[in-house]
């Protein structure tokens, strides 16, 4: 088992995440100042980190979500909608919002299962259409591009820490409200694909689809189930990214389809499917985090900025592929059983 | 061209893969290299072809010269051509292309169809082989492609040609086929090295024979003449080989079948088939390549569509719309005839492999904790006598015969009480073989009922009370087997030529 660790992408993103603050802290001390950045990045953490697990709930099927914003983007409508017009609470929002995600994301997993056009496809071509939807229904139903409302409970959320919370003279931990959030999806995910017979049985269908048919496994229920999942995920990154923007507005989700991708596969998440690392998706949402924080304290310009960011995932991502090239590189020539007689023809 | 592998060694980490394995290859002539699984004939045909580098030994030309290979493209150059067990063609290319593919001939820096397709011809040509170059290479047979394959291989003027199993996935007409282009290649002075489990096809068309055992080569270059089918299994095995008698219990004829088909027609063209299969009975279903076997099956399975008769499972009429109503439902199981690409999960380890058909048995609350698949894994290893380092292991890293008992602990795993088992070893060797017929026969005296695929006529015999005849896609005749290999060959063979 040794070996595996060594092959784990996990540690090495913690090793880089752990040398990039460095970095930036001995550059800009500012860096690692409480208000004007700590509790903002892990504000940002939050809603990245669920984008990346919307992601990985169809990388898993070695599918893809391309329209992981705009299903963002309307469950985020339908929570500004219910909260303007019905005057709804808080939670009754967020549910509302999470349902349409999930039935968007259903209806894209429906399609890809009874069609078997790729995944890629049908998430762009849906993407589009969401798209002119997003911006017709804001127009149609808010007096613009926005509903500002906010519920009770709303302002909290995104502007409290723990560190407001105190009992006596002992107070909370300078972390976000909408933390614990991201950390029980990330918990609940992970649950699901590692224990769960339902998670388990699509990361079989994403290893194998004939073999998984051929084991009895339902696997067009299963496409449908993990593109449901992902439409769900996408709608509560929707929404926190609306809470901490402080407004339901069309431009949300605009940001998320990079980052849904490197989360989980900095992280070691396959592209091809069959396994998904949700530790791994957050060690790799808060590297993309830290850099991009850290470049910004250093002040460059928007258009530079964008440059040496596109620059420094690329070179994240190769290095990452090294690793992994390096690692297959190992395990091919150590064979794992004492007694690799019986099993080296098998492998070839 | 001569070529001579001297005292090759390779080491892997705790084993000496090649220890001093010596290959003779000498011009115009068809060579045997035999070996169970593990004996090192892939990573000696590996350093042959440039793929890995030997720790020890040497590789000398024709010339006289060392030869030592930086990569597959060094060896091609030195004359020395591969056909791998999997296919290497493209298949949205057409035959011209795919052979002239090592070579692509260029006119200005642009790809020279006409010389692309000569050279096609021509290679095709030498190996008496009429085929069609602008076909794309998905449209032809197994067969066919592997023809491409040598063609290709040709196209780089390989003196020496190395097959690995080519007649795994061949009918018996198309590896006599191949037989003959094999012996038209070796009268024009090309080297060829067979690797095969069929001693038969050896003993049909080898000259001379390389014996691997544990990595040693116990017989180096011997004429095939000296030497008879027991003397190589010896060889193989290192020690006698006991022929298997398998003890079987008697099947009572007169019990409600477990799965009986009546008159069955299919989507796939099946016509009028009927047969029973009764707990404790082995029932073989024999044919060539593309008679519908597999179909069938799949199509009891819910895979495919029955059109016409009735399916009755335990005497109960059955509709079975997929394969997890034939697991759960009837308790149906299918262990298919492509087990890298249907039967395991290769990417998985072992326990989710096994213990795929029966988390819905396993989950509290809807989790499946890891304890309980561990203990199932321990118990089929046991039982099935699986050799693996442990249930987090990968699929993909087991032998051939292993990830097979994998295949077939997934439906005992589910209690299947009624198996499928399509063609179970295939390029699988002779004593993990052997094991595979005892587990089988011992399912059987467990009460399971066996429809049992295969294309080996011996495994039949040894395995089957009763041998099915299936030709395209109906049933033509019945064999009662009294394990008297010849009769029974002989009866099945007959049903198999007969006119029609």
């Amino acid at each position: 088992m040794r070996r595996r660790i060594w092959a784990d992408p996990r540690l090495g993103l913690l090793v880089v995440i752990v040398v990039l603050v460095a970095v930036f802290t001995a550059l800009r001390p500012a860096f690692l100042d409480v208000d004007l950045t700590i509790v903002p990045i892990q504000s940002d953490l939050t809603v990245f980190v669920v984008v990346g697990l919307a992601q990985l709930a169809v990388l898993s099927l070695g599918h893809m979500n391309l329209a992981v914003g705009r299903m963002a983007a309307v469950s985020a409508f339908a929570a500004g909608w219910a909260y303007d017009k019905l005057a709804v609470p808080l939670v009754v929002g967020l549910l509302i919002g999470l349902a349409v995600g999930a039935l968007v994301g259903a209806a894209a997993g429906w399609t890809i299962a009874a069609t078997g056009v790729n995944s890629f496809v049908v998430t762009l071509a849906l993407d589009f259409a969401l798209i002119g939807l997003v911006s017709l229904l804001y127009s149609t139903f808010s007096d613009g591009v926005a509903f500002h409302v906010a519920p009770a409970g709303m302002d909290i959320l995104r502007g409290d820490t723990f560190a407001d919370y105190c009992a006596g003279d002992l107070c909370g931990p300078p972390i976000p409200l909408v933390v614990p959030i991201a950390l029980v999806a990330a918990l609940a995910v992970g649950v699901f694909f590692r224990n769960s017979r339902l998670g388990r049985e699509i990361l079989m269908t994403g290893s194998n689809l004939q073999a998984a048919r051929l084991s009895g496994i339902p696997t067009s229920r299963r496409i449908i189930q993990a593109h449901t999942l992902s439409g769900l995920l996408a709608a509560l990154a929707g929404f926190l990214l609306a809470v901490t923007n402080g407004a339901f507005s069309a431009d949300i989700g605009g940001s998320f389809l990079l980052p849904s991708f490197l989360g989980p596969v900095l992280g070691g998440t396959l592209l091809a499917g069959g396994a998904v690392s949700v530790l791994g998706t957050v060690f790799g949402a808060a590297l993309t985090e830290v850099i991009q924080t850290g470049l910004n304290l250093l002040q460059f310009e928007v258009e530079k900025f964008k440059i040496y960011i596109g620059i420094v995932l690329l070179v994240a991502l190769s290095l990452d592929r090294l690793r992994q090239v390096l690692a297959e590189r190992r395990k091919q020539e150590v064979p794992r059983v004492p007694e690799p007689v019986e099993q080296k023809e098998g492998v070839a | 061209m001569t070529v001579t592998a001297e005292k090759l060694v390779k080491k892997f980490p705790g084993v000496r893969a090649l220890d001093e394995a010596t290959l003779r290859l000498a011009p115009g002539s068809v060579h045997a290299l035999l070996g169970e699984n593990g004996a090192g004939k892939s990573t000696l045909i590996k350093i042959m072809t440039g793929v890995l580098r030997p720790d020890g030994g040497r590789i000398v030309l024709a010339d006289g010269g060392e030869a030592h290979f930086g990569g597959p493209h060094d060896a091609q150059r030195a004359g020395i051509g591969v056909v791998h067990q999997e296919r290497n063609l493209i298949p949205a290319f057409s035959v011209a292309e795919n052979i002239a593919l090592p070579a692509v001939p260029q006119r200005f820096g642009f790809v020279d169809r006409a010389a692309a397709r000569a050279l096609a011809k021509r290679c095709l040509a030498q190996l008496k082989v009429q085929l069609d170059v602008d076909r794309p290479v998905s449209t032809l047979s197994v067969a066919q492609t592997q023809l491409v394959e040598i063609a290709k291989a040709l196209a780089v003027d390989s003196q020496v040609l190395l097959l690995d199993e080519p007649t795994a996935s061949l009918t018996s007409d198309e590896a006599d086929r191949l037989f003959t282009v094999m012996r038209e290649l070796r009268d024009q002075g090309h080297a060829i090295v067979l690797v095969s489990h069929k001693l038969d096809e050896v003993f049909a068309i080898a000259d001379t024979v390389t014996v691997l055992r544990d990595g040693r080569s116990v017989a180096e270059a011997q004429p095939l003449a000296d030497l008879d089918h027991d003397e190589i299994v010896n060889l193989m095995v290192g020690r006698a080989h006991a022929v298997l008698e398998l003890a079987r219990t008697p099947v009572d004829r007169t019990a409600t079948p477990a799965l009986e088909l009546d008159g069955i027609g299919t989507a796939d063209g099946h016509e009028d088939v009927s047969l029973a299969v009764r707990p404790g009975e082995i029932v073989g279903l024999y044919g060539l390549v593309g008679a519908g076997r597999s179909e069938l099956a799949r199509a009891v399975l819910g895979l495919d569509k029955i059109t016409a008769g009735t399916v009755r499972i335990r005497g109960e009429q059955a509709r079975i719309r997929d394969v997890g109503e034939a697991l759960r439902r009837y308790r149906i199981g299918y262990v298919t005839e492509n087990r890298k690409e249907e039967g395991v999960f290769l990417t998985q380890p072992i326990s989710r492999n096994i213990a795929v058909t029966v988390w819905r048995r396993l989950a509290r609350a809807g989790l499946v904790r890891e304890r309980d698949e561990n203990s199932l894994v321990a118990t089929y290893r046991e039982r099935l006598g699986m050799r693996l380092s442990g249930p987090a292991q990968l699929a993909g890293e087991l032998s051939g015969g292993n990830q097979q008992k994998v295949s077939l602990a997934k439906w005992l795993a589910a209690d299947c009480d009624i198996l499928v088992i399509d063609e179970p070893t295939v390029g699988i060797d002779v004593r993990t073989k052997a094991a595979f017929h005892e587990l089988i026969v011992g399912l059987a005296a467990d009460g399971l009922a066996i429809l049992l695929i295969s294309s080996d006529l011996p495994e039949m015999v040894t395995l089957a009370d009763r041998v099915l005849v299936m030709r395209d896609h109906r049933l033509v005749g019945e064999v009662d087997n009294d394990h008297d290999y010849d009769r029974t060959s002989q009866e099945v063979g007959r049903l198999l030529h007969q006119a029609r």
